[in-house]
């Protein structure tokens, strides 16, 4: 009997019991995991220790801290998100603030309302994980978190005491299967309107990894040992060669003597217009992973794209006004002729030839005295790359770190370096010799997944190349490709297992190309694709696919009111079912068994009990006698002897839907 | 300010629901079947918690354009509607049986049984049960197929028949953000003894057989006899029944001739005082094991012993003043 009475939550016992405890440390546990990597390390352990102290505090019915400990305890715990982040708001702060204040609330649960609030805090914790993580495993744990924290919330909100947790969990579980229906109908149709409202907070100790405003040498190298994807390309028809795909990222232009930098980015001239389309282009998708910066990546030279809020910049890059924060998917057409076209203004001119004063001497007098003997820039051009492919001049990963006069020092001492080094040093030769040059950064080549047929362009794909305004336009240069040309022709993989570089891990590269990986990657992109990516133009799609022309927001209000009356009325039907069903199992069998009786010859009497309604059908048909002796004594014995046993209900239930007694006697029959 | 509106205005309403829900149900059976129609859904304080916080993250969601924040946040709005079923179906088909209360003395707390029976193949959790906004609720899971009995308190305030305030039937299952409930209109009553006076009051006791018509005699023992149906325990001579496994009776000579409790033998002029007096004087008669009757106006108990006279002579003292047919 569980009579021991509980009164209501304001006189309710202060501790609450131990398993409600247990629960909510299973919540606070399973709210705090996907943090772990973010947050500083004294939040969980400050969080384990509470909740530990907690347990063993209800546990040995110790008092629980007066105001006097909580409140400091919980400015403290405040002041140290404050130092720790130096903010308060911002996913990591923002979490770690949460996480501290549920754990405080945890030091004074003494009703039912306050366990509550600590499973709310923790719903909140789950939520801001899912600003961080959206890898395929993430919906996988967001079931599973839900699923933790619901049954948390079913067990604090009982008033006395929990119920076995697979109880518990089973109950919660039916919740939250017969939830999904409707969720998914939310997730399909509700209209998104698009953010942000509030500025997006940064994102804190989660630096994201890419190219970025400034080249100085060495930079390249680091992301050229990074696996992590920039973007996936899937392309309409065939791929271009591996050595057309140069995808075009930041262009720096201004030089410090060893650091290249983005021009401030000036006025929109409509430079596509100068595009002669013709020759060969490829018409693509790019799925950029977010990075941060307002540039978007496209294969040289795009013509056309169909990316919100995205302009052609002077010199002649892809930006958006708004960071890329988020996965953004867009299509483009790009030419693939190797130039760009631009216009040359005496400033634009002065600007692309301006060297530091006093920097790299050596350089300038080689560029000038190389010029000298060349018939014309070409010329001169040529002999540059001739010198780099004919002189000993290396391609590493692992250059010698070069001195103040960076250009000097490696055209003449070190004379090893990656594409950074080698697009810096033939930019500065280009304008020691008066030609406008500029250093392009973005990726070259990547590598095909032949599963999803899309490619994939990593980190470590990332490139330098040089652009030199040679016949009123500009023409791409690649010092590299003279230098290491299997690192365009085969891509990164290639120009590594060539050997000509040291120092990357085999093992890794071997991974990456197995099948396995393969199809891992091909499943992320489908992930990204069809269920991140999932938003008002997805919407649009999925009205359109059923029929609906011209998709609008009535349509999808329309839609989500339609599938919520459905949903909603299935689930009221069976609910009613449940109820009528329910209501008395072996009355409704005892019902059923009447009418089947009745058929045979008369209907029960109102006041007729069970064996005398049986006696008298028998006497009329005796050929059913025992059958209705058996049914009818079964029904009888179950409804007044002693406790209802479900199991002898439906076996009694089972024999009635077996009973189909013949309308006549047999002999009777004619 | 606005927490005392907000809280008239809720009580307001909720007056008017208790009143537009008692004329439609009118007074109901002691024994009740929740049908659905008489079952009322509200989210609770929690819930709308709940509500405030999907609505942040549906708004964090939109701000981030986060779609795993998306599927978070309708995978909680879809529990909370989904939990609407259950909250309610949780209740439905309910069978609540009032089972009266003992009598009890004035001060005293009556305990109103009701048993909860579920016939259905599922357990009931978390059914409140309290009176209708006031006293202390009790809490019970019912077993699937099976039945609890509970007993909730009410202080007995004056003597007499006592009319239980309405009770309600109510749970919160299954994650406490909604309540889901109903009225039950029974028409319940207890019975209040009159608080017997304090047992200081020598005197009353000593006027008991100056009282009685026969004042012969004091206890003197008479010895045993078999023991007769209506004979109190307390005479059980128990030591004899150990030894010989019979059930013998002292007897007392001056035992047989019956004690009269009479109305007018009490001087007090107050009603309510001279009822206690007589209420203590049922109670020593009843203890000593004679047998006793009650004259008060208007009603006599015939002399008889055992528990079945007290409650009749405390009855009849509890509901002088009464009209008829609250006595009857």
């Amino acid at each position: 009997m569980s009579q021991q009475t509980t009164t209501d939550r304001r006189k309710e016992p202060a501790r609450g019991s131990l398993g409600q405890l247990l629960w909510l440390a299973a919540a606070l546990t399973v709210a705090v995991l996907p943090h772990l990597p973010y947050i500083a390390l004294w939040v969980p352990i400050l969080v384990s220790a509470v909740v530990g102290w907690r347990l063993l505090a209800a546990g040995y019915r110790w008092p629980l801290p007066s105001a006097w400990v909580r409140v400091p305890l919980a400015l403290s715990g405040f002041a140290g998100v404050l130092l720790t982040y130096r903010q308060v708001t911002g996913v990591d702060a923002g979490s770690a603030l949460l996480l501290v204040m549920a754990t405080m609330k945890l030091l004074e649960t003494r009703g039912q309302r306050d366990r509550a609030v600590v499973v709310f805090l923790c719903f909140f914790l789950l939520f801001s994980a899912f600003l961080r993580e959206q890898a395929l495993w993430a919906p996988a744990y967001l079931f599973i978190g839900v699923l933790v924290l619901i049954t948390a919330l079913l067990q604090v909100s009982r008033f006395d005491g929990t119920v076995k947790p697979a109880t518990a969990l089973a109950t919660s579980g039916r919740l939250l299967l017969q939830a999904l229906p409707l969720a998914a109908l939310f997730f399909l149709l509700f209209p998104r309107i698009p953010g942000p409202f509030w500025s997006l907070p940064q994102r804190g100790s989660q630096a994201m990894t890419g190219l970025s405003e400034s080249m100085s040498p060495g930079d390249i190298t680091d992301l050229a040992l990074s696996d992590a994807i920039a973007f996936r390309v899937r392309f309409d028809g065939d791929a271009p060669r591996g050595s057309d795909l140069y995808w075009r990222g930041p262009v720096l232009s201004e030089f410090d003597g060893r650091e290249w930098a983005m021009r401030a980015l000036g006025f929109f001239p409509k430079l596509t217009e100068q595009l002669r389309d013709e020759g060969p282009a490829a018409r693509y998708e790019i799925t950029l992973e977010p990075h941060g910066r307002r540039w978007l990546l496209a294969l040289e030279t795009p013509i056309e794209w169909d990316a919100e809020a995205a302009v052609i910049s002077a010199p002649y890059q892809l930006v958006r006004f708004r960071p890329i924060e988020q996965r953004t998917t867009y299509r483009a057409r790009s030419l693939l002729s190797g130039t760009t076209p631009g216009i040359m203004t005496e400033r634009g001119r002065t600007a692309d030839l301006k060297l530091p004063a006093g920097t790299n001497p050596r350089s300038l007098s080689l560029a000038q005295n190389m010029r000298a003997e060349s018939a014309d820039d070409a010329g001169y051009l040529d002999a540059v790359l001739s010198m780099f492919r004919e002189q000993p001049f290396f391609y590493s990963l692992t250059p010698a770190i070069l001195g103040a006069q960076s250009v000097d020092d490696f055209l003449f001492n070190t004379r090893e370096g990656f594409c950074g080094h080698y697009a810096s040093a033939f930019v500065v030769l280009a304008r020691a010799a008066g030609i406008p040059a500029r250093v392009i950064t973005g990726y070259q080549g990547g590598e095909l997944n032949p599963l999803a047929n899309h490619w994939v362009i990593r980190q470590a794909d990332a490139h330098a190349w040089a652009e030199v305004w040679l016949n009123d336009r500009w023409l791409r240069y690649d010092p590299t490709a003279a230098v290491a040309p299997e690192r365009i022709e085969w891509g990164m993989d290639g120009a590594l297992s060539r050997g000509s570089i040291a120092g990357a891990d085999e093992f890794r590269r071997r991974f990456l190309s197995t099948g396995l990986y393969m199809s891992w990657d091909a499943l992320n992109a489908a992930w990204n694709r069809w269920v991140l990516g999932f938003g008002p133009d997805s919407q649009s799609d999925l009205l359109r696919w059923t029929g609906i022309t011209a998709p609008s927001l009535r349509h999808l209000v329309l839609g989500l009111a339609i599938g919520m009356i459905a949903l909603l009325g299935l689930a009221g039907a069976w609910h009613y079912r449940q109820l009528q069903g329910s209501r008395e199992p072996l009355l409704r069998a005892y019902r059923q068994l009447c009418e089947r009786t009745a058929r045979t010859w008369r209907p029960r009497k109102p006041a007729e009990g069970p064996q005398e309604y049986a006696t008298a059908v028998a006497t009329v048909r005796p050929d059913l006698a025992t059958e209705l002796n058996t049914l009818f004594g079964a029904y009888a014995r179950l409804r007044y002897d002693g406790p209802q046993d479900t199991r002898r209900i439906s076996a009694f239930s089972r024999a009635v839907r077996r009973f189909r007694p013949a309308r006549r006697p047999p002999d009777a029959r004619d | 300010m606005m927490a005392a509106g907000l809280a008239n205005i809720t009580a307001g309403f909720g007056r008017a629901l208790r009143s537009w829900a008692q004329r439609r149900q009118g007074i109901d059976p002691l024994e009740v079947e929740l049908h659905t129609r008489r079952i009322y859904i509200l989210p609770t304080r929690a819930g709308l918690v709940f509500a405030l916080i999907t609505f942040v993250m549906l708004l964090g969601a939109m701000n981030y354009n986060n779609n795993l924040g998306f599927a978070l946040t309708f995978l909680l709005a879809a529990v909370a509607i989904v939990s609407i079923n259950h909250c309610h179906y949780n209740l439905a088909g309910l069978r609540v049986a009032a089972m009266g209360a003992e009598p009890v003395f004035v001060g005293d707390k009556f305990q109103f049984q009701f048993a909860l029976h579920n016939a259905r193949d599922a357990r009931r959790w978390q059914i409140r049960l309290n009176w209708d906004g006031q006293g202390e609720a009790k809490y019970v899971d019912v077993p699937a197929t099976s039945q609890k009995i509970l007993a909730l308190s009410l202080v007995a305030e004056q003597r007499g028949l006592q009319r239980a305030p309405r009770l309600r039937v109510s749970t919160r299952f299954p994650l406490g953000l909604l309540q889901s409930w109903a009225w039950l209109n029974v028409e319940l009553t207890g019975l209040a003894y009159p608080r017997p006076a304090e047992r200081a009051l020598g005197a009353a006791a000593g006027s008991l057989t100056q009282a009685g018509a026969n004042t012969s005699g004091e206890d003197d023992y008479a010895g045993m006899r078999q023991w007769r149906p209506g004979d109190s325990p307390r005479r059980i001579a128990w030591k004899a029944f150990a030894r010989t496994g019979q059930r013998l009776v002292n007897e007392y000579s001056g035992a047989g001739a019956p004690v009269w409790i009479d109305w007018s033998s009490e001087p007090d002029r107050n009603t309510e005082q001279r009822i206690a007096k007589l209420a203590r004087r049922v109670l020593n008669a009843e203890t000593s094991g004679r047998e006793f009757g009650l004259r008060i106006p208007g009603v006599e108990v015939a002399p008889a012993q055992g528990p079945g006279q007290r409650h009749r002579c405390l009855q009849a003292l509890a509901l002088v003043g009464a009209s008829a047919s609250a006595a009857a």
